[in-house]
């Protein structure tokens, strides 16, 4: 799908977090992202979307999250647990 | 006479006419439904493959809005391993998430055998706890359950590749069970470990190389995972078409496994608790790219028909439509791919 | 009893895997004067490569496989005697098989040389992952008729061209017929090498060698 480029991590991880399958995943994804799940995969939408929302994208600018700090962001925009955010907030004190 | 640039399932180069590549189609889409017992594809369904087959474009692609999602299996094996570029598994995932914009990756090790894990699993795990600092895509942990590891001279147990053609029947049978309590083990043991350390899912790949015993120990693994973490995602990753009856007799919930083909294995997988079933179909080196394209998609579209989970069809060399050759042609690659998004309706690849 | 009757009668306890049901069919048929190569290759192998079919298509499993050879075995024990006369461990022709270096796939293999053991072909299996070399010592040792190799990988798949050219090198390309095995083989690949023959599945794989030992 592009992964980051586009939604593909996203619409990935609602596959695995909720066995969805791909209609109902993009579905999800489109509704959270507030756009059609046609333009999910519409380079330009999506890297508007993903550095409003700071989700993280494939260009490596300053100030914007990477790694772990992009996850912290999707795991509240998805509204899932992600495995290695749970274990950050634990290692850190966070939770 | 038209005459159509093709494969055959070896990939070498060839050229049919219309009326070769239609009955290929044909015979391909019957043969899996004789062998299935499931539906042959419509005539508008083959109507599509054919369009698909004779598009003078090099690569296609599906229709906007069709695209899915991918998962890997050996995903840290390909760049480090396969294409000797000296990267260490970190830089490979990131090379896959910031430049090849894969939607999921995979941590896997070259030893990839969930026995063989047991004795490195503190370095897995921090391997994984370090890529995920860094990842922003789902990042699975994958290894084979590879049952006949368990065997003499590589396990403790007798070899029943060599008791059957002695015809120990009842002796292959009984080492086959005793293999898979340990491959229970291990598979439990090292996902979990792996889970704890932040793995986004935990892959199963070529689940049933060692034929029923090897796949009932994979189910039996998923259940007790699942029940241990009721959130953790699993891919279940076939190694065949059907079940290979090493042992004939197991059976999981009432269904006997030896000889189920892809519909079945997805309700056995999607009862133990899989969350992604990973199909295969296997490459007829022989017959052509049409055939073996109608063929797949024929039991593809019967296994994303029954599956209430998602499926991702296994695309690699040798299966999958895809030629059985080091150099896969992108031609025959892209056209599989758009065949089984778009009649086979698959979830991913 | 009729020669179709026989016929059918001996696949059918092949498929059945009935041993005994077999080993008195073959006596029978003997006494009745039938003729035993016939009734082996239209009867019993008939039945086998019937079974070799199925199991290519999930219906009957590895151990059903290796009763119905065992079976099989028994039967053609009993007729082979009358063929040969009391020799019974004349056999048909001698073959060499292995999967080639590099590449450990060998359940396949495992299959082809349960196969070939009962239509009466001495089988040297050599196992998995040898070189050519060591193949081609092998089948010098044992005058072999045939050389099998098997290769699961398109990496490996070029041993079997390995060892079509080792053999002409040395002058022994003549001594043996090759036939090559695997999933990413096809008669195709076996043209381009010069191997002499090229089988599908295990079934074929029997066939075949009954062809290269002119024996069908
Ligand atoms: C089982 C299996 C394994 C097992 C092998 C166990 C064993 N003891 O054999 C294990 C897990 C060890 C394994 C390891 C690997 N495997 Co593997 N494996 C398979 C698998 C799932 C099935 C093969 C099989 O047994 N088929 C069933 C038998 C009955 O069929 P068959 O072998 O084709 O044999 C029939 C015919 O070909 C013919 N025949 C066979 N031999 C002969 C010989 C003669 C003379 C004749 C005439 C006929 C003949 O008759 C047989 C009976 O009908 C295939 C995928 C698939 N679905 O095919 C992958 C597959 C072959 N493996 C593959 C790979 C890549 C590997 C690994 C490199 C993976 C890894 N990274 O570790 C390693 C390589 C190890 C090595 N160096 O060899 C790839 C090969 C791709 C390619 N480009 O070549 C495949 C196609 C899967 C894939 N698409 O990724 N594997």
């Amino acid at each position: 799908m592009g992964g980051i480029r586009t939604a593909g991590d996203l619409v990935a991880r609602m596959q695995m977090a909720k066995g969805m399958k791909i209609k109902e995943a993009k579905e999800y994804v489109a509704g959270k992202l507030g756009i059609s799940t046609f333009e999910l995969c519409d380079e330009a939408v999506m890297q508007e979307i993903r550095e409003s929302l700071d989700i993280g994208h494939v260009q490596a600018r300053d100030g914007a999250s990477i790694g772990i700090q992009a996850k912290f962001n999707i795991a509240k925009l998805l509204g899932i647990d992600i495995r290695s955010v749970e274990n950050f907030k634990r290692l850190t004190g966070l939770k | 006479m038209s005459e159509f640039y093709t494969r055959y399932g070896d990939g070498s180069p060839t050229r049919v006419s219309a009326d070769e590549m239609r009955r290929d189609l044909e015979v391909g889409t019957n043969d899996a439904a004789d062998r299935g017992k499931i539906p042959a594809l419509s005539q508008s369904e083959l109507d599509h493959l054919f369009d698909i087959c004779t598009r003078p474009d090099k690569t296609v692609s599906v229709e906007r809005g069709n695209e899915v999602v991918v998962t890997f299996d050996a995903g840290t094996l390909k760049l480090p391993i396969r294409a000797g570029v000296p990267m260490d598994r970190s830089s490979a995932i990131l090379t896959h998430e910031r430049a090849f914009c894969s939607d999921t990756m995979e941590l896997a090790h070259v030893d990839y055998s969930y026995k063989q894990l047991k004795a490195i699993i503190h370095e897995e795990t921090a391997a994984m706890e370090h890529v995920q600092l860094n990842t922003i895509i789902p990042i699975f942990y994958g290894a084979m359950p590879n049952l006949g590891l368990y065997t003499k001279p590589d396990g403790p147990i007798e070899n029943w590749s060599e008791l059957l053609p002695l015809a120990k029947i009842s002796e292959a049978k009984a080492a086959q069970e005793e293999a898979m309590e340990h491959a229970i083990k291990d598979m439990v043991y090292v996902a979990s470990r792996m889970y704890e350390a932040g793995a986004d899912g935990i892959n199963f790949d070529t689940v049933g190389a060692s034929g029923d015993a090897d796949v009932l120990a994979s189910l039996k693994a998923v259940e007790i995972l699942k029940n241990k973490y009721p959130d953790i995602a699993i891919e279940f990753g076939m190694s065949g078409e059907f079940i290979l009856g090493m042992h004939g007799d197991l059976f999981f919930d009432g269904k006997r496994l030896a000889g189920l083909y892809p519909h079945q294995q997805v309700k056995v997988a999607e009862k133990a608790g899989a969350t992604i079933f990973g199909a295969v179909i296997n490459t007829n080196s022989s017959r052509t790219f049409a055939w073996n394209l109608a063929r797949t998609v024929t039991f593809v579209k019967a296994c994303t028909e029954a599956a209430s989970i998602p499926v991702h069809v296994n695309v690699g060399m040798g299966v999958g439509a895809i030629p059985n050759s080091n150099t896969p042609a992108v031609d025959a690659v892209s056209r599989a791919d758009k065949a089984l998004v778009e009649i086979g309706k698959a979830d991913g690849l | 009893m009729s020669i179709e009757d026989i016929f059918l009668e001996a696949r059918e306890t092949i498929l059945q895997c009935d041993q005994e049901r077999a080993v008195r069919l073959a006596e029978r048929a003997l006494a009745e004067g039938y003729d035993p190569v016939e009734v082996i290759s239209s009867g019993f192998s008939y039945g086998i490569r019937q079974m070799g079919e199925l199991f290519g298509r999930g219906e009957v499993f590895l151990p059903q496989l290796i009763m119905s050879s065992e079976v099989m075995k028994a039967a053609v024990q009993i007729l082979d005697a009358a063929i040969i006369q009391g020799e019974t461990t004349q056999y048909k022709g001698t073959i060499v098989i292995a999967t080639v270096e590099g590449d450990v796939h060998d359940i396949g293999k495992g299959i082809v040389v349960s196969l070939l053991k009962t239509q009466g072909i001495q089988v040297y299996d050599m196992g998995r992952d040898v070189s050519t070399v060591k193949i081609i010592e092998k089948a010098l040792e044992v005058k072999a008729d045939i050389i099998g190799t098997s290769a699961l990988l398109t990496t490996t798949l070029m041993s079997q061209k390995k060892l079509e050219d080792e053999l002409r090198k040395n002058g022994l390309r003549d001594q043996f017929k090759t036939m090559v095995g695997g999933a990413p083989a096809t008669q195709r690949w076996a043209d381009r090498i010069g191997a002499d023959a090229y089988a599908e599945d295990a079934a074929e794989a029997v066939t075949k060698a009954l062809l290269l030992l002119n024996r069908t």
